[in-house]
């Protein structure tokens, strides 16, 4: 069984904590995937088999030329945010070290 | 009788002036209002609507929107508190071609928490009830969007489809659930969930519907870059075509009535005789309808390889939910401070318990065996389904393998049986095929549905091939019997 | 002593109309907040667009610096949380850079270095963040900047060296036009990496990391420093600490945090960015429009046209001046008369008036022209000179003004004779003193009269000559 402390870790590094008795249940549900994955890794040959993003590989592609489109005013920039100080989105003064 | 009309009658009866578009959307306004305790379809429900005439069939009808797609000025929280204020300030591709097809937006529907789950249980407003049965779920995550149209609020509501979202409540609520081809409509402002397998879809109560809706929806976006070139067609033109000898395969793994004579399920051996039957109705159709075998390896793959894969994504897509430049603030006196009680507030536990599994799949050291791992058995039953296409025009399989689940229901059912019939609709977000549910009968009182997928880019033969199937089921246009109420 | 080893990770960012995944404008600011679309702020249900022109002048320097290109453009995502991310990741190239395993020759105190590229690839901007002593104010205008990312090799042993190749590069990156690369805006920055081993020591020292430094003498600074520090530390049997340190404006570094273990970006290929392949043609045809860079053209200016060290670094030094030059040179004019002209006129006339090349009237085809006259001995250094300053001044063409001051010297042996003949027919009695008498200072009265008369334009050379013949033959005659 996975490590509840790991987990814990990982939520952490995600910014959020959970509930002591999440944690079983992330537990289990790891125990569950985990072995399910187990399966897969016994697929013949798996390894070679070259990962898949996207669905099917799609012609269409085009990249954007380089011109200016739509874009926000700045009041729609700032219309959900909660703190805001000159037009800037405030926030408690960041130091480096805290994150 | 506005619950039951569909969007061509509807049409039809505005082009006659028998109504008007004021008069329907005051219907379903006052439809939503009616079932909105009772069923809560609704994060939002518009009571000041916007008219405008389009040269479009959509044009006066009234619609619901699924809450995760972006309206600028309307509240959109994909059902989460961390979104639960937010109020966008642009609009999804879908929304804005729905308002320049003068559509009229009736509201906002409840999903499961950022669409991530299949219960319609999740939202941050409560609950959504089956319309055919209060005391079972509609399924999920577009809930509300399905509950809307089963009770006949609305004719159609578009919803997402990133495993079977949209396909799967389809199902349990007696409504065509169409997904088109990955890329056939843009997602540019549909709230990310799994950007590989986030798909536009719709609910209606015909197939016919949804080729309408897909004719106004579909196109190429330049803010989408996995869009398709326009094919210039018109779905709706095609819908009556002939399907004689089109060729259709199920797979003998997931539906064979031998697998599961054993069972002791009632209703799931009721859906598999029904399927039977349905497939006997499409041979008389003129369908070519045969058994194919698959490694049962590959398929029992899909659910793993589709939660690896979508939380994988999902982690990644709602890191931007940190309360900073939107979303409440969380408390704190350093900003990863309040980052962490954004997220911590904002999320419930079957979110994180999600996000911490996709993290963990994505870790460096777990990454070639879980995350890589998926996304290679991803390619190979993609790879598999799209050589049966190559001598198969569609993949006709139950939508699901029950009706409708209890709100009490334990989930113990899980049997590896239970898990075929169950996930294979995640198929159709692998490769991007087009895939569409369609009621085919009942079972204890509850509507089941029947899925047909078919090739990349071939929503047409889609479409049609279920337009067909839909004349022979008995279930067109049907929606659940709430009391006596009609408007 | 100890071995030094540096290693550089340099980013700058890209020259562009609007940003790498949005249409926003990419442009200085003058007001926070101004220049933001949805992508670079992050709502929910944005989907990145990628740039083609970003792609492109990041192939182009991933080529120019000799590196190997990736058959498809592929984005990934890098994830961590911090505030001037609003995406909560980052899109940038993991999976296949735009370029890998190339190199940059610099020259280093006269000394070829090659420095060792391990990648190159494209990427956006962060958020940035103002501080204040109780908060801090974010701007998203920088967001969604197109970046590139050059990674070296830990292949450099000296801040000479590092500096050099960060000068060196700014370079490449000027002459490309992929930026401009103005450190002091903090378009280029770079993170230094150094660590010192044993002279003759095989494993790499404990790496210490100096993050974001703009200014290329803060570089050298910091370098320096840790030096002299981990020397000291090492010399006195204590051991380094793998840490992150930060330059302070004392030009000592200062510990900011120990590394503990390394976060984990958690990559993964941008689903929402489908890829782009990239044939060969596309990038031979990239490869083939690469403009020949700063110390190839200064190898060549002294290789090729035997100028002096000092020439062939003015000219080479800045990609307007050198293009400028060989421009000159394309029209097949002397080399020495337009070096002399380019190095002198052409930039004695941009500093004086504090210009740049853009809004210099003389154009390389009219100095070419003048350069020609010059050449073919019609027109004298001197003249060119005074003629081109005075083109400048008055915003016409040198060889306009030529002409019409006549200052076209007559060069013609028949109109020259015949000038010289109605001279001598005027003045007989000075021909007869020359024939008769053997005067000589009669050949100097003529050749003024001559001057005189042409209005200066005869060619004195030519002129001295056909007059003492005319002399001779008149001399002869009268026998």
């Amino acid at each position: 069984m996975i490590d509840k402390e790991l987990l814990k870790k990982y939520a952490r590094l995600l910014m959020f904590e959970m509930k002591e008795e999440e944690y079983t249940t992330l537990q289990e549900e790891f125990d569950v995937i985990l072995k399910q994955m187990d399966l897969i890794g016994n697929i013949q040959n798996i390894s070679e088999v070259e990962p898949m993003t996207f669905p099917y590989k799609n012609t269409d592609v085009v990249l954007r030329e380089d011109e200016v489109g739509d874009y926000l005013t700045v009041d729609e920039v700032l219309s959900n945010a909660k703190y805001q100080v000159n037009d800037q989105v405030k926030v408690p003064r960041v130091v480096e070290e805290d994150i | 009788m506005y619950r039951q009309d569909t969007i061509m009658e509807l049409r039809e009866q505005l082009d006659k002036k028998e109504t008007t578009k004021e008069e329907l959307f005051e219907k379903a306004n006052k439809l939503a209002h009616t079932f909105q305790e009772e069923y809560n379809s609704f994060v939002t429900i518009i009571d000041k609507p916007k008219f405008k005439d389009r040269d479009s069939l959509l044009s006066g009808i009234p619609y619901a929107l699924k809450d995760n797609f972006s309206t600028s000025g309307i509240l959109t929280t994909a059902s989460s508190n961390i979104l639960k204020d937010y109020v966008p300030v642009y609009d999804s591709t879908v929304y804005k071609k729905l308002k320049n097809a003068g559509a009229v937006l009736v509201g906002k529907t409840v999903l499961d928490e950022l669409a991530m789950g299949g219960t319609g249980t999740t939202g941050h407003t409560g609950i959504v009830r089956n319309p055919w049965d209060k005391s079972r779920m509609i399924g999920g995550s577009s809930a509300g969007s399905a509950a809307s149209v089963a009770l006949g609020i609305v004719p159609y509501a578009i919803g997402s489809d990133t495993g079977d979202s949209v396909r799967k409540p389809a199902a349990f609520g007696g409504l065509v659930g169409f997904k088109p081809t990955y890329g056939r409509i843009s997602r540019y402002g549909l709230f990310a969930f799994a950007s590989s397998l986030d798909h536009v879809a719709y609910f209606t109560r015909n197939v016919k519907d949804s080729a309408i809706i897909t004719d106004v929806l579909k196109g190429y976006d330049p803010q989408d870059m996995v869009t398709l070139k326009d094919d210039g067609k018109k779905y709706l033109d095609s819908i009556d075509n002939d399907i004689q000898g089109k060729k259709l395969f199920y797979i003998k793994e997931i539906c064979d009535r031998e697998y599961y004579k054993d069972s002791n399920d009632k209703e799931l051996l009721e859906v598999l005789d029904k399927f039977h039957e349905l497939l006997d109705k499409c041979r008389s159709l003129g369908f070519e309808v045969e058994e194919v075998s698959v490694d049962k390896k590959l398929l029992e793959a899909v659910y793993p390889t589709y939660m690896c894969i979508s939380c994988a994504e999902a982690t990644s897509n709602n890191a931007n939910l940190t309360g900073i430049q939107f979303g409440p603030r969380g408390e704190g006196v350093t900003t990863q401070e309040i980052m962490f009680d954004a997220r911590t507030k904002g999320f419930s536990e079957l979110i994180k318990r999600r996000f911490i599994l996709g993290s963990y799949i994505l870790q460096k050291e777990n990454q070639e065996k879980l995350f890589l791992n998926a996304c290679r058995v991803r390619r190979l039953i993609v790879d598999k389904i799209t050589e049966l296409f190559k001598e198969y025009d569609g993949l006709i399989l139950p939508a699901s393998g029950g009706i409708a689940p209890k709100f009490d229901a334990s989930s113990e059912k899980l049997s590896d049986r239970y898990l075929l019939l169950e996930n294979h609709l995640a198929i159709g977000n692998f490769g991007g095929f087009p895939s569409i549910t369609l009621p085919y009968g009942m079972v204890n009182d509850m509507p089941i549905g029947v899925n047909i997928t078919g090739r990349v880019k071939d929503d047409e033969l889609v479409l049609n091939m279920a337009n067909k199937i839909e004349s022979v089921t008995g279930f067109k246009n049907i929606i659940a019997k709430v009391g006596d109420i009609d408007v | 002593m100890y071995k030094v080893v540096i290693g550089l990770e340099v980013h700058c960012e890209l020259d562009t109309v609007s940003k790498n995944f949005s249409a926003a404008p990419n442009k200085f600011s003058e007001y926070p907040n101004e220049n933001v679309a949805t992508v670079d702020l992050g709502l929910p249900g944005i989907l990145p667009v990628a740039n083609k022109e970003a792609c492109r002048k990041a192939l182009l320097t991933a080529l120019a610096l000799h590196c190997k290109a990736p058959d498809e453009v592929i984005f990934d995502r890098k994830n961590y949380f911090y505030p001037d991310l609003p995406k909560g990741y980052q899109i940038t190239q993991n999976t296949k850079p735009m370029g890998i395993n190339g190199y940059l020759d610099i020259m280093v105190n006269g000394k070829m270095k090659r420095v060792d590229i391990h990648d190159l690839h494209l990427e956006e901007d962060t958020a940035s963040l103002e501080h204040f002593p109780k908060y801090s104010l974010i701007d998203y205008n920088r967001s969604g900047v197109p970046l590139i990312e050059i990674v070296t090799e830990p292949c450099m042993e000296s801040a000479d060296e590092a500096v050099q190749f960060l000068e060196d590069l700014r370079d490449v990156f000027l002459f490309l036009g992929v930026s401009e690369a103005k450190s002091n805006y903090g378009q280029m920055r770079c993170d230094v990496n150094i660590s010192l081993m044993e002279e003759n020591a095989t494993k790499l020292g404990t790496k210490v990391e100096m993050k974001n430094i703009n200014a290329f003498n803060n570089v050298r600074a910091a370098i320096e420093y840790e030096i002299k520090r981990q020397s000291e530390v090492l010399s006195s049997g204590g051991k380094v600490v793998q840490e992150t340190r930060r330059i302070a404006e004392d030009g000592k570094t200062y510990s900011m945090r120990e590394k503990v273990d390394a976060l984990d970006y958690k990559y993964f290929i941008e689903p929402n960015i489908p890829s782009t392949p990239l044939t060969e043609e596309y990038i031979e045809k990239l490869r083939s429009s690469l403009p020949e860079l700063k110390l190839d053209r200064y190898l060549k200016y002294i290789e090729k046209y035997n100028m002096s060290d000092y020439d062939a670094g003015v000219l080479s030094k800045e990609r307007p001046i050198s293009d400028y030059f060989e421009e000159v040179l394309s029209y097949g004019s002397d080399v020495e008369l337009s070096v002399n002209f380019v190095t002198t006129t052409v930039l004695g006339t941009l500093n004086k008036l504090e210009i740049s090349l853009e809004d210099f009237f003389i154009t390389p085809k009219m100095l070419s022209e003048v350069i020609t006259l010059v050449r073919d001995g019609k027109i004298s250094l001197d003249h060119a000179r005074k003629i081109l300053y005075q083109a400048i001044d008055e915003k016409v063409d040198p060889n306009e003004l030529i002409k019409k001051q006549n200052l076209h010297q007559i060069n013609d042996e028949g109109e020259l004779l015949k000038l010289i003949t109605e001279i001598m027919d005027d003045n007989l009695e000075i021909v007869r003193q020359y024939v008769e008498d053997g005067n000589r200072s009669a050949v100097n009265f003529f050749i003024g009269q001559t001057m005189k008369r042409s209005n200066r334009q005869a060619n004195p050379n030519k002129s001295m000559e056909i007059i003492k013949e005319e002399l001779e033959r008149r001399k002869n005659n009268a026998k």
